[in-house]
């Protein structure tokens, strides 16, 4: 043991006045623990890689499943927008109706708000186009006169709402001269309201996944802080705060959010190519053009963050019950 | 400094460990508590930390009643304090240096302060050749040596330690008690429980005494024979 002078020891000489933090450097000193747990806590995460990444998956599964939906929801949207824009209203009038007549109905629809445009196909152009048809040829020429009546291909303005659609479609039906209405249109609302339905249960489904997540975190956290509660006791007695103690687990919330936020958009951009291909082909057969709709970049910045924050409050939340039990 | 008021301690289905105890330890004093295994030197020493409430009396320390110092104060008047466990309490997955610098990251000492000050706590007490290795890596006497000087590396205004020299060999045990009179001699208050009485002769401090948690002898410095 070797003799230290006493008046140069920076051990000896005026003991610690008040205790306290020293108050020359709160800041500095508040920074560096923060700095210290922030590390220590994904040391340790990282020296038990195994439960690490098992309880990052479970969180980040529960956070991807919301993100897909979401995704699938936004691509089922945009395909029946897609398909809505050449959705026409077939207008059958009577047989009786002739040329003049279909003009001055097709007028009368021009003029309303609700209507992109009219297309008049006579009795002979539908006649061709089922000449055209495979099969049907040899059937039209047995045919003494043309059966067919004049049809308007109605479109609605691609901004018109469902009520006013269906509103129009009303009115047609009760216009003079008219035999059929066939509104293809119907099942774009029943789409619409089927979205809602999907738009709902995202949210729902959301929010109790959420609510997993708070769980899986809070109960590693717990795990955790069980298992280092004699370190935790041995702290305590040499005066550390429980915002002290409790710093390092707050940050293995954070970490654990952050990882299974970055694993769940990873989880989620896969689904989007695995999802590119199909659902490009489905839009060329229905739509002719369809982009596919992706989960767009702010989301995927937006979830690791939200985790973490998520994170963070599952463990602050078990941290704080679990800390009052131990001291 | 320290002043202990009719103060009883009762375990919670247990006996009573102290018994009206009252004695009064000025600022700047060294005393031993000494007593037979069980009298109540821990229970008293625990009190002091606040790691065991009295059922009784009053506790008064640097003037201030231990009894209003409500949860939220005892980490603040922990880190005025040095304490040396019976059992070590170090935390065995870091390192000696890890260990020794607790109380001045808790206190948020600026690191280079911190690692001057732990380097001169360790060749206090003759450990500084061993400050990267593990505390299970070292003998009981050494454990207990880094407990000491987790304890005084942070200058604390008393240092209270149980049985600081339970497993040292003679001659090191009187080194660390020459440490603790050290200390004492630039102003920090002592208290130390112990039962090698020999030892405690020869330190030539007050000592007190305790059977079965009541103060039976108190001998001031001057008449330890
Ligand atoms: N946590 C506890 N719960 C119940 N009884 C306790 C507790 N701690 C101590 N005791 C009892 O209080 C009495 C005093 O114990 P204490 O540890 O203070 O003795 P001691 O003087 O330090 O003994 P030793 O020299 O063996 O360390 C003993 O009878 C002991 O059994
Ligand atoms: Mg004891």
């Amino acid at each position: 043991m070797q003799e230290l002078p006493l008046n140069e020891s920076p051990l000896l000489g005026e003991s610690h006045p008040r205790g306290g933090r020293s108050r020359a450097r709160p800041v500095a000193s508040w920074r560096e623990h923060h700095g210290w747990s922030a590390l220590a806590s994904l040391r340790r995460l990282m020296s038990r890689p195994v439960g690490t990444l098992l309880t990052v998956a479970v969180m980040a599964i529960a956070l991807a499943l919301p993100l897909t939906f979401y995704l699938l929801l936004g691509n089922v949207q945009k395909m029946g927008e897609a398909l809505g824009q050449n959705q026409t209203v077939s207008v059958f009038l009577q047989p009786t109706q002739g040329g003049s007549a279909a003009e001055l109905t097709a007028k009368k629809l021009r003029d309303r708000a609700e209507v992109a445009s009219v297309t008049v196909r006579t009795p002979q152009q539908g006649l061709d186009e089922l000449a055209r048809m495979q099969g049907f040829s040899g059937a039209l020429h047995t045919l003494d006169s043309n059966p067919l009546p004049y049809v308007l291909e109605v479109l609605p303005r691609p901004d018109a709402g469902a009520d006013a659609v269906e509103r129009l479609v009303a009115d047609m039906r009760g216009m003079q001269g008219v035999d059929q209405v066939q509104d293809g249109g119907a099942w774009r609302q029943r789409l619409e309201a089927l979205l809602g339905v999907g738009r709902r249960a995202v949210l729902v489904l959301a929010a109790l996944l959420v609510i997993a997540v708070l769980l899986v975190v809070g109960n590693t956290v717990r795990v955790d802080i069980a298992g280092r509660s004699e370190e935790i006791g041995v702290l305590m007695l040499v005066g550390a705060s429980r915002a002290f103690v409790r710093r390092p687990y707050l940050y293995a919330g954070i970490w654990y959010g952050l990882f299974s936020g970055l694993l769940a958009v990873g989880f989620a951009v896969l689904v989007e190519l695995a999802l590119a291909e199909p659902v490009a082909r489905l839009g060329q057969v229905y739509a002719g053009k369809l982009q596919v709709d992706v989960l767009p970049p702010w989301l995927l910045a937006a979830v690791p963050v939200a985790a973490a924050v998520l994170g963070w409050l599952g463990a602050r939340l078990v941290s704080a019950w679990q800390l009052r039990k131990v001291a | 400094m320290i002043r202990f008021d009719q103060v009883s301690k009762r375990y919670e289905g247990g006996h009573e460990a102290l018994s009206q105890l009252s004695f009064e330890v000025g600022g700047g004093e060294m005393a031993f508590v000494t007593g037979h295994s069980g009298a109540g030197k821990s229970t008293l020493l625990k009190l002091l930390g606040l790691i065991e409430r009295p059922s009784h009396g009053v506790i008064t320390l640097d003037g201030q009643n231990l009894a209003k110092v409500g949860r939220g104060g005892i980490p603040k008047l922990r880190r005025r304090l040095g304490m040396v466990f019976q059992d070590h309490r170090l935390l065995m997955d870091r390192t000696v240096f890890a260990n020794v610098e607790l109380p001045l990251m808790i206190a948020g000492t600026a690191p280079n302060e911190r690692a001057k000050r732990v380097r001169a706590a360790l060749e206090k007490v003759g450990l500084l050749a061993y400050e990267r290795q593990l505390p299970a890596t070292l003998s009981a006497g050494e454990q207990q040596r880094v407990g000491i000087a987790r304890a005084i590396v942070a200058k604390p205004m008393l240092l209270v330690a149980d049985e600081p020299t339970g497993n040292l060999d003679p001659t090191l045990a009187v080194e660390i008690m020459g440490l603790f009179a050290e200390f004492q001699q630039v102003g920090t208050t002592v208290l130390v429980a112990s039962h090698d009485l020999p030892l405690i002769k020869r330190m030539k401090k007050r000592v007190i005494v305790l059977d079965h948690g009541r103060l039976v002898a108190d001998v001031a410095a001057e008449e330890v024979l």
